[in-house]
């Protein structure tokens, strides 16, 4: 196998998909109709609701989906079972449930008057599915967001090299906001200043290598280069386990990150979570293009780059530490999710973006378009992954990415330095957007009740705190898991809403309901798996061994599991209740279409 | 006539790219440059006209007298306080696609 191969799959996926498939959906089952009023148009405000030219919408709403979650999760894929059975479910997922979960949800909006998921699952199926929901999406926050902190805090702890071009983003963030929102710079100008200073940075890491190097030494010296915490980690040693410390350098890093976060999660948006974002998505897509066009070119150009390292296969259920389980099903379902299927796609779909759609006709480049451009995202880290086998996962990834990227001339050292930066940039800006979805999330939810939790301080000190507990149980890739389970619940919930208002407006509701039914049952099975080999392979050696952190830790992520478990099985009862109801009685013909004028 | 309707598929393409790149990379400001002008406007016709909504500031004689210059904005204005939960609610509630 070798990347052009995988390049033409892709490209022949997506065609395929999109022309016989979705195209047929929006003809036959939505009916979409470009001469019936949206939202944007009938409620325009000139700030939510906006109509937008289709090709802005489509490259704003990829932006606002692609993060790093179709990199992280076909790394630990590739790692665990093997290219095969990665790419399968990567192909048929986008074909048949992805486009469709993303699609939907902007169209369920747009057809009930640009409101949100929540707030059709409180009209459509019961009052406290709302409720249910923001539990439920909090949760499912504090898990990736436990898992990027730990992520990042191990490679910044353990690659010098990066932290002086993550320091410079920063800073760079910082006075992009500045420049364009106070002295009112132009866009071009302060990009090319503040990306270029950070690209820089970025490759003159290797000169700086030495002085964070003494930074971490002189960290590590503080308690004499013995461990703050000790804790059993399963993936360690290629999976048999061993023991994982946590020096002071790594616990600086994190605390590092959770400043940065909280300053990103409690300062307006203009003035840092946005324009970092915005400067760290330059790097990232330079990166991905010349990667992509490097992978495509690779076979013709240097061939050494392009042939598949690690095995196609490596087993249906390998072994994870000494106690721990990973079958093929449900896991690997969950574990590639965004270049697959994504609940975060439906929930920012079904507002930011539904809210602009100036035509119906839009719905479906715009929806589904964004998830296929997605999947190639995916597809691309997988090759990475795939080509480069040398190290840890996410070195493998940097390393293959950065073969790719050697291809248009570009050293290999630096290519590398720049596809590592990518990785982490990416984690880094969406880690802190994701903190402040939870501050949110968790003022709407407990608000109300709590008084206190309106303060943001509050909210974001507490989601932070949270974070870095998790952080400490040290097991990232069940972290990812369970986000993973949550995050394809989440697809599974917003389907399962799709499927009842199509039920609820008598139209056919097998291309959802089907995926729904799917998604559900491997999605609520891989959380009890993971809940399962977080109890026997982290919570009991560690409480066995009398270390309390790891096991409040470990003990918190199965509480959450289990809480996840219980809130899916309450939405999915009403949602089958509502399904029922409206099946039984048929719901009155869809309202006809205001005239556009 | 082959010709031109090349050119204008062409033209037609970079437009769909230059859209498509713009979105990527200015619209999110645009977007947030509107919204933070919104804010401003608001606060003003509240100053101006916050007997609609029950927030009597200005004597409605002076009011009278600013209201021609806000009358293009009273429509948007009232339908974009009717959604929020409080008139007076800021970005920092605001759930960012959630």
């Amino acid at each position: 196998m070798n990347t052009l191969v995988a390049v033409i799959i892709g490209a022949l996926t997506v065609y395929l998909a999109y022309t016989l498939y979705a195209r047929r959906i929006d003809r036959n089952v939505i009916q979409s109709d470009p001469k019936r009023a949206t939202p944007a148009t009938l409620y325009m405000d000139g700030v939510d609701f906006m109509p937008t030219n289709r090709n802005i919408l489509f490259g704003y709403h990829f932006k606002s989906i692609a993060a790093a979650g179709p990199i992280v999760g076909a790394i630990v894929a590739a790692t665990l079972w093997g290219w095969l059975p990665a790419i399968v479910w990567l192909v048929l997922g986008v074909s048949f449930i992805g486009w469709a979960s993303d699609y939907s949800a902007i169209v369920i909006s747009v057809r009930n008057e640009g409101n949100s998921l929540s707030a059709v699952a409180h009209r459509l199926v019961s009052p406290r599915t709302r409720t249910v929901l923001f539990i439920f999406i909090f949760f499912y926050l504090l898990l990736v967001a436990g898992a990027f902190v730990g992520i990042m805090a191990g490679v910044l702890s353990a690659q010098p090299r990066t932290q002086f071009g993550i320091i410079v983003l920063v800073a760079m963030g910082l006075l992009l906001g500045q420049m364009l929102y106070r002295w009112r710079t132009g866009l071009v100008g302060a990009t090319i200043l503040t990306v270029g200073i950070t690209l820089v940075a970025i490759l003159a890491g290797p000169w700086t290598e030495e002085i964070f190097k003494g930074l971490n030494a002189a960290l590590n010296g503080i308690t004499g280069n013995a461990p703050i915490v000790t804790y059993f980690d399963p993936t360690l040693a290629n999976f048999k386990g061993a023991e994982a410390k946590i020096m002071p350098s790594l616990l600086f890093w994190a605390l590092a990150i959770c400043a940065f976060c909280y300053a990103g999660s409690v300062l307006p948006i203009w003035r840092m979570a946005q324009p970092v974002v915005y400067v760290g998505f330059w790097i990232t897509a330079m990166a991905m293009v010349l990667g992509l066009g490097g992978a495509a070119l690779a076979s013709f150009v240097k061939p050494e780059v392009a042939q598949f390292q690690i095995p196609a296969f490596k087993g249906w259920n390998p072994q994870m530490g000494p106690a721990g389980i990973m079958p093929l099903w449900p896991m690997l379902f969950v574990t590639i999710a965004c270049g697959a299927i994504s609940g975060w796609h439906a929930l920012f779909g079904a507002v930011g973006t539904a809210r602009q759609i100036e035509n119906e006709a839009d719905m479906l480049p715009v929806g589904g378009g964004s998830m296929f451009t997605e999947f190639l995202l995916g597809l691309l880290a997988l090759l990475a992954v795939s080509v480069g086998a040398k190290g840890a996962p996410v070195g493998a990834f940097a390393s293959g990415l950065g073969g790719f990227i050697s291809v248009w001339g570009v050293p290999l050292q630096y290519a590398v330095s720049l596809a590592f930066a990518a990785f982490i940039v990416i984690v880094l800006v969406v880690t802190q957007l994701i903190f402040r979805v939870m501050r949110v999330t968790l003022t709407e939810w407990l608000g109300e009740v709590i008084p206190p939790f309106r303060n943001q301080h509050v909210a974001s000190f507490i989601s932070v705190i949270l974070a870095l507990l998790l952080v400490m149980t040290g097991t990232w890739i069940y972290l990812w898991q369970l986000f993973g389970g949550a995050n394809q619940l989440m697809a599974a919930l917003s389907l399962l809403l799709v499927t009842v208002w199509l039920a609820s407006v008598g139209k056919n509701w097998l291309y959802a309901g089907l995926p729904t039914i799917f998604m559900y049952i491997t999605t609520v099975a891989s959380i009890l798996v993971t809940a399962y080999n977080l109890y026997f392979n982290v919570y009991q050696p560690n409480l066995a061994a009398g270390r309390t952190l790891p096991v409040i830790g470990s003990g918190l992520m199965v509480l959450v599991a289990l809480l996840l478990v219980v809130a899916a099985a309450f939405i999915g009862i009403d949602g089958w209740r509502a399904f029922m109801r409206y099946l039984r009685r048929p719901a009155a013909a869809p309202k006809a279409a205001p005239a556009r004028g | 006539m082959p010709t031109r309707g090349l050119t204008d598929r062409l033209a037609a393409a970079r437009d769909a790219v230059k859209h498509f790149m713009y979105g990527l990379t200015g619209y999110e400001f645009a977007r947030h440059a509107v919204e933070m002008r919104h804010e401003m406007e608001a606060v003003f016709m509240v100053v101006t006209l916050g007997d609609l909504i029950g927030v009597p500031i200005l004597p409605p004689i002076y009011s009278l007298r600013l209201l021609p210059y806000v009358v293009p904005e009273i429509a948007t204005w009232k339908r974009n306080l009717a959604r929020r939960r409080e008139f007076w609610e800021k970005e920092e509630y605001d759930l960012h696609g959630v």
